[in-house]
């Protein structure tokens, strides 16, 4: 029911009413006035972001609407966005409807975005156990993604057959890219020492050894000798002051060795980015918001859309604020997707756009400042 | 019913609740956590708030009472999908039911309102309910009344005002403890007290039906709710829904969201975003207070805008995984239960209603019976068996 | 190499003692995770020039050597029939191996002592009887914690895909009413319902000893953390 129809029929209007009548004859009011005048108002009365003129005057839409801006009040405009889905981790849709309904949703997010972002990558872990119908499956609704999509291998994908039916749907697992002025790098940083052939694994026992997080047999991920020169190499010819950006599974540096939260290379992998004046890593396997500053790189962590981990015992990088305990009883809680946002100067705002939940944006600003400005919050429940 | 008859019905109802005492079961502990400090309900004013509770003369036309939407005869509710308020104007929201509403947290589908006492003043001002321009007017047309002067000076010592008016009539509603149902008699140990159906439901309810996930129930807070809000899809029925959450949120990412909201009020319908308009949190986008279960028997039609007319309907809407939207609940999914699961819960669920409806239980089993065998336009099993999923509809665009 | 689920419920009967079984070679009763030595194997009687026939002293393997065969090289045939015969018989070290345990508690210092009582005395064996025992049961559980078929799941979901390693079960903060449980809950209870939900199998009975041997588990992991029992 119309409010200002009440109001003239009835002819006096109560309190509420009456408080919401001025507040749209305010509105109503700055509509009238001429854009200069109108931004000076519109300025003092919602902040410093038209203010700025960093929005468009004529509407008050921000430039990214599902995923909200920086909480320091003042949503500057990237460069360029790109949004991520990882660590689906699909089983066939009959044996279990909750990764793949999960996996439907994340892509049902990104399609809604507005703008919509330049490309999505995919993080790595799309099957669970590597097999033929759960990659063939992913594929499939993967491809209902309105944006370019960018893919990256996990180890979920690839111990099953060694990358055989990845490379069949997906191309090489390692390549570099530009975009807008940006370096991009996927890596396969997965690659882990042959521990299966003493043993006589089958190709089932080894994937099953290398699925379970906690499984004490398979090793350490590395990004391995070979594609370290392939890194160096690939680097050659792009100038230091060109931003990086690099896609990595395993984090590529060293959290928690017992949970596979590390890179064995790191160190190697981390002197080759180094040289680099803006560097981002951004990676998946750990199902966090999990954030890092090693030197003069950043690390972001994806969230899943299948399950969250808890946050390792040990070796908690001290710029991470937790994202809160996920509650049991809700299965989307802890987990989502999210986007990147590059600004001009190469550095990132990481977005983790987490089920039922507010998004949390982790800003350049907070890595910069070394976790002085932009802190996000603390949450009420830490993991236990 | 005209308020006189509710009048009378209610009396043998009440007759041993006189003042706001502790239910039997509930820790006095918590349930000083209920009742406020400065509103204990004594004789004088529980039976102040019961007057006013039937009292048109609040109402601008003099036609509308709290009893109105809140009728007796109808389990307290008024048996419409949206209430409907002086001058036959039709609100956006389902008017729940007074019983046991002492248990929530808060009140409204939204919240916004901490107490009883809060809620019982805003649809007496509000233009399309009870149409009065504010407090003041309202305390106008009775103070004049002998009988209230007397009333209230009783109840709290001084002359009628607005806020005395709110603490009566909420003291009033705190009386209105319906928990006596068949299942409590089968919850003390009485296994027959309740269909072998409605045992099956109440397993299924609190195992795979995945009901006590937010419709929880203790003997502290014995009604069947979280107190939290929650989106279950009813809201994305409705066509401009998704237009009007991507309004909320780019309210949200200004710096002054208070305001843009608000312009949102003026320009827009935002019923439909619920819990939103008071957090401005996004994850309540679309979400509503989890109903109680108590009596649920006799107050369809069912969801914060009565759009689901059955309990089967509601069951239905549940087993397919309500409906899928961006702000979904990750607890709501697809429960593959079967139709005599359906028809096990629904059993259950009509065992909740207190004694002391039963005859009006009984005429809404057969009513809602009848209607179902009919209708059942929320069953969907290609979702509840999990043939299909919840979002594969919205990427092939079919939203 | 993991355990099938019939074998492994056989192992936990086992490791919770309900099943007695044949002595081998004088040890203790039961399988254990050792296998028996195959050096008390009997050599039966043969003719000069024929194949030699060793029997195990489990009484049905046996190998047909050549004589003159070393003692090692009948040995290890043996073995390795027995070993294929029975594939869980390590399954203590694999379980080890695959996912680590914390240790039970150290009751080394009890040893020796003495109380003026014959019950008051612990030797070494007790000691070392008292942990094999003990995290035996626990290790049974971290089989079955990471195995969705043990587990019963219908969806292939295991504990330790949000439970790696035990973290984050805080068995410390039971008993605590849990809403949604309408109820106060036991580490058991809220195991059952992860079983019945994420997992999405049938809860267990209280004495099913694979729920048991999960508590062991969970408990063993969570070693030294403070008791808080209603902590959300």
């Amino acid at each position: 029911m119309d409010r200002e129809k009440a109001r003239r029929r009835v002819g006096h209007e109560s309190i509420e009413t009456r408080h919401l009548r001025e507040r749209g004859e305010l509105f109503q009011a700055l509509k009238s006035l001429d854009r200069r005048s109108f931004m000076k108002v519109s300025a003092a009365a919602f902040g410093a972001a038209a203010a700025q003129g960093l929005l468009p005057p004529h509407s008050f839409q921000p430039v990214s609407v599902a995923h909200a801006a920086s909480p320091t009040g003042t949503p500057d405009t990237p460069k360029f966005t790109f949004a991520y889905i990882s660590d689906s981790h699909l089983y066939d849709r009959n044996l279990n409807d909750r990764f793949v309904n999960q996996l439907m949703r994340a892509v049902d997010d990104i399609n809604a975005m507005d703008p919509q972002p330049d490309f999505v990558l995919y993080g790595g872990d799309l099957a669970q156990l590597g097999k033929p119908v759960e990659l063939e499956l992913g594929a499939q609704i993967l491809k209902n993604i309105k944006a370019p999509r960018r893919m990256m291998v996990g180890e979920h994908d690839w111990y099953f057959d060694m990358g055989e039916k990845w490379r069949e749907l997906f191309g090489e697992p390692r390549y570099s890219f530009d975009h807008k002025g940006v370096h991009f790098v996927v890596l396969n940083s997965v690659i882990e020492k042959d521990f299966w052939t003493e043993r006589k694994m089958t190709a089932l026992e080894r994937m099953m050894t290398v699925a379970g997080l906690d499984n004490g047999i398979q090793s350490r991920f590395t990004v391995g000798d070979e594609q370290r020169e392939w890194l160096k190499k690939d680097l050659e010819k792009v100038g230091k002051g060109v931003p990086l950006i690099v896609f990595s599974h395993s984090p590529l540096y060293k959290l928690y060795k017992a949970w596979n939260f590390w890179t064995d290379d790191a160190e190697q992998v981390q002197a080759i980015l180094g040289k680099y004046k803006d560097v981002t890593v951004i990676h998946g396997h750990t199902h966090q918001l999990l954030t890092n500053r090693i030197g003069n790189i950043s690390f972001h962590g994806m969230l899943s859309t299948a399950w969250p981990w808890p946050y390792a015992p040990e070796g908690m990088p001290k710029l991470t604020i937790q994202m809160g305990r996920p509650d049991p009883f809700n299965p989307h809680d802890g987990i989502g997707d999210g986007s990147v946002q590059v600004h001009a100067d190469g550095l990132v705002d990481k977005i983790y756009n987490l089920w039922n939940r507010n998004p949390v944006t982790v800003t350049r600003q907070y890595l910069a400042s070394n976790g002085a400005k932009d802190k996000p919050a603390a949450p009420l429940l830490a993991s236990y | 019913m005209p308020f006189q008859q509710q009048e009378s019905q209610l009396t043998p109802w009440l007759a041993s609740a006189a003042t706001v005492t502790v239910p039997q079961g509930v820790s006095p502990a918590y349930w000083r956590t209920v009742v406020p400090e400065g509103n204990p309900g004594n004789g004088a004013q529980v039976a102040l708030g019961r007057k006013l509770y039937f009292e048109p003369r609040l109402s601008k036309d003099h036609s509308v009472a709290c009893a109105t939407c809140h009728d007796v005869s109808r389990g307290f509710n008024d048996h419409r999908g949206r209430a409907e308020g002086v001058g036959d104007q039709i609100g956006h929201r389902n008017a729940p039911t007074t019983l046991n509403a002492a248990f929530y947290s808060t009140q409204f589908w939204d919240g916004r309102a901490p107490t009883l006492e809060d809620q019982a003043k805003l649809p007496i001002t509000n233009p399309i309910e009870m149409g009065m321009p504010n407090g003041d007017a309202a305390v106008a047309a009775i103070a004049d009344d002998p009988e209230y002067k007397k009333g209230f000076q009783d109840a709290y010592g001084r002359a009628p005002n607005f806020d005395d008016l709110g603490r009566a009539i909420a003291s009033f509603e705190r009386t209105l403890i319906f928990l006596s149902s068949p299942f409590d008699r089968f919850a003390q140990g009485d296994a027959n007290a309740i269909s072998a159906d409605a045992r099956a439901g109440w397993a299924l309810f609190n195992g795979r039906a995945r009901c006590g996930g937010c419709h929880q129930m203790s003997s502290s807070n014995p009604i069947g709710t979280d107190n939290r809000f929650h989106n279950i899809g009813v809201s994305a029925r409705h066509q401009d829904f998704e237009q009007l959450a991507n309004k909320g949120l780019q309210a949200l990412a200004q710096g002054k969201s208070r305001e843009s909201i608000d312009r949102l009020a003026i320009e827009t319908d935002l019923s439909e975003l619920g819990r939103f308009v008071v957090t401005e949190d996004r994850a309540d986008i679309g979400a509503f207070k989890t109903s109680q279960v108590r009596n649920v028997g006799v107050t369809a039609p069912y969801m914060h805008d009565g759009s689901l007319p059955t309990l089967w309907d509601v069951i239905d809407h549940y087993n397919k995984g309500g409906e899928a939207n961006p702000y979904l609940d990750g607890g709501i999914e697809p429960l593959n239960l079967t139709e005599a699961e359906v028809d096990q819960l629904v059993a259950f669920l009509f065992s909740l209603t207190d004694d002391r409806l039963a005859a009006q239980n009984e005429g809404e089993k057969a009513r809602q019976g009848a209607l179902a065998k009919t209708q059942r336009p929320f069953r969907d099993t290609a979702l509840a068996s999990r043939k299909v999923f919840p979002f594969e509809a919205r990427l092939q665009g079919g939203k | 190499m993991f355990a099938s689920k019939a074998s492994l419920t056989s192992l936990l009967l086992l490791a919770l003692g309900t099943a007695a079984l044949a002595n081998c070679g004088g040890g203790a009763g039961g399988k254990s995770a050792e296998a028996p030595s195959a050096t008390t194997g009997t050599a039966a009687e043969s003719a000069p020039g024929a194949g030699m026939e060793v029997l195990l002293c489990d009484g049905q393997t046996k190998t047909v050597v050549p004589p003159g065969t070393s003692g090692t090289a009948i040995a290890g045939d043996l073995m390795t029939q027995w070993l294929r015969k029975n594939p869980n018989s390590s399954w203590e070290a694999e379980e080890r191996e695959r996912h680590t345990l914390e240790p039970s508690a150290d009751n080394d210092d009890l040893v020796g002592r003495v109380n003026g009582q014959t019950y008051g005395s612990i030797t070494h064996q007790d000691v070392a009887l008292w942990k094999t025992e003990t995290e035996r049961v626990a290790l049974a559980g971290s089989s079955v914690f990471h195995d969705a078929g043990a587990l019963g799941s219908t969806d292939g979901v295991s504990c330790d895909m949000c439970h790696p390693h035990a973290a984050n079960t805080h068995p410390e903060t039971y008993p605590k009413f849990q809403p949604q449980l309408g109820r106060v809950a036991l580490l058991r209870d809220m195991i059952n319902w992860c079983i019945e939900h994420p997992v999405r199998g049938k809860a267990f009975d209280s004495d099913d000893p694979k729920l048991r041997a999960l508590e062991a588990y969970i408990l063993a992991q969570r070693k030294g953390k403070t008791l808080n029992y209603g902590k959300h």
